[in-house]
């Protein structure tokens, strides 16, 4: 009986700390997301500002050189632009927005992005760049406020995932 | 050039389009307008455009443009990315994929006296590339003087087919060509297409059939890309599209003097025409083109109809 009650709370233990290292590495992921819609950002800033790039085509080419978790959604943009099979801009980067489900990013962090496939395509590169940069802005605010509570936050996830572990199997034992 | 050409429309305009059998080569214009019927010009004649029967000339059935058509086309046209044409849109027209022309209208955006951009754009003129190989054939003897090209203005009235003549021009001296048993060897020939109307550049690589010694420099000013040609590709014969402006006119005697041979349209109807313009005239007086080739489209697009030397004598008239 007792060596039944060892084993369970060995895993009790051991899933609980799991959860919380799991958060705590959640946590990095969305970080590197976001370091990673900075860079697609920039890239597409140089493609639209030094070469005038279309659309379909940039982001082409920052598809191929991305190989992160927003590869898929580049791609599936790009893809779908070049088919021109009726929809607008938006409803084609609403669609693709699925594509995002591999990621780490929050529902925020997304609005962000959702806010970018709005204002991109029509009007003068002036105002391309201008909703870019503003896109910039947002992501390179949130990275730094993560940068700011990172550190605590995932100790914090990883000794509550043990804590709850330790406490629960007390209340077992 | 059914297929790329209809990748430009709407679902419902290609569904249209390719619902309807006509010969392509023969369709020379498209146009849409907002809430007016779709014309087309087909074979020389206007027609309208309905959904059962094809080409017509009954307006009561004819396809209606709306706004959304519009709209939805012009994303196309644009690639989603109208700020990557915003150059072209100032100037009113874009080259796309297989030289089309579209030339566009709409609301024009004005900053510090100049044109910006334009937005709500509601009328679309697209005039299809044709490229008629083999219509310089019979200019050609006449400007090629022994071993050399006689720097050569073409004249014609706009639509007449002073770019096609040209454009032919260019890919037979650049192949090089025989007759009279005797063969040019091709000539080293630089394009400056400012208008995207001789090569019809798409993403910088030309649409149409110039040759295989011939340099391109796309949507470039005139007088600059012509300077810039001669630096850079040491060519032989320089080829510009509608000259008329001071620095074209200086930029033309610069590459005569500097031993190029030229090859230059001009808007106009006649010699006398061309003399009377401001600084173009001037080159005509100092005898510095060779030949005058003068296209009108009586009875078809691109007669000749007379060819000067540069004392104004007549070497071929097709006059009646």
């Amino acid at each position: 009986m007792f060596i039944m009650k060892l084993v369970g709370c060995i895993l009790i233990f051991c899933s609980t700390s799991g959860i919380g290292f799991l958060y705590a590495k959640e946590f990095e992921h969305r970080q590197e997301d976001l370091n990673s819609l900075k860079t697609m950002a920039l890239q597409l800033r140089g493609e639209i500002r030094y070469a005038m790039t279309a659309l379909p085509e940039a982001l082409e080419h920052i598809a191929k050189r991305h190989d992160g978790r927003l590869q898929p959604f580049l791609s599936e943009i790009s893809k779908k632009l070049s088919e021109r099979s009726g929809e607008s801009m938006l409803q084609i980067w609403s669609a693709c927005e699925e594509k995002l489900s591999v990621t780490s990013l929050t529902k925020q962090d997304k609005l962000f992005l959702h806010q970018l496939g709005e204002s991109l395509g029509y009007l003068d590169k002036e105002m391309q760049l201008a909703t870019i940069d503003l896109f910039l802005t947002q992501v390179e605010q949130t990275l730094k406020e993560l940068e700011t509570i990172g550190k605590e936050k995932k100790r914090l996830y990883k000794s509550l995932g043990i804590l709850t572990g330790i406490f629960l199997v007390i209340i077992i034992l | 050039m059914k297929e790329e050409l209809l990748k430009i429309f709407s679902v419902k305009l290609r569904t249209l389009f390719s619902g309807l059998s006509f010969d392509y080569e023969k369709l020379q214009e498209i146009r849409l307008r907002v809430n007016a019927p779709l014309l087309v010009c087909y074979d020389n004649k206007e027609f309208f455009v309905n959904q059962k029967n094809g080409l017509t000339t009954q307006e009561t059935s004819a396809f209606m443009i709306t706004g959304a058509e519009l709209k939805e086309t012009m994303e196309y046209i644009s690639n989603y990315s109208l700020y990557a044409f915003e150059e072209e849109v100032r100037q009113g027209f874009l080259t796309v994929a297989g030289g089309h022309r579209i030339g566009i209208a709409g609301k024009v955006i004005m900053e510090e006296g100049r044109i910006k951009s334009m937005k709500h754009i509601s009328f679309i003129h697209i005039r299809l590339a044709h490229q008629k190989k083999g219509c310089a054939n019979h200019v050609l003897p006449f400007v090629l003087n022994q071993e050399e090209l006689a720097h050569t203005l073409i004249i014609s009235p706009p639509g007449c087919g002073k770019t096609t003549l040209l454009r032919d021009m260019i890919r037979q001296l650049s192949n090089g060509v025989v007759f009279c048993g005797k063969r040019y060897e091709g000539m080293q020939v630089a394009v400056v297409d400012e208008r995207s109307e001789i090569g019809a550049c798409y993403m910088g690589r030309p649409q149409n059939d110039l040759g295989i010694r011939t340099d391109v420099l796309d949507c470039c000013p005139k007088a600059q890309g012509m300077m810039l040609m001669i630096r850079s590709m040491t060519p032989q014969v320089i080829a510009v599209d509608e000259i008329g402006l001071a620095e074209d006119v200086e930029a033309i005697h610069y590459a005569a003097n500097c031993g190029c041979r030229l090859l230059a349209t001009v808007h106009g109807r006649n010699m006398d025409e061309v003399k009377g313009k401001p600084f173009l005239g001037d080159l005509v007086k100092y005898k510095l083109f060779e030949r005058y080739i003068i296209l009108s489209n009586r009875d078809y697009v691109g007669r000749v109809e007379e060819i000067f030397d540069e004392r104004g004598s007549l070497l071929y008239s097709d006059k009646t």
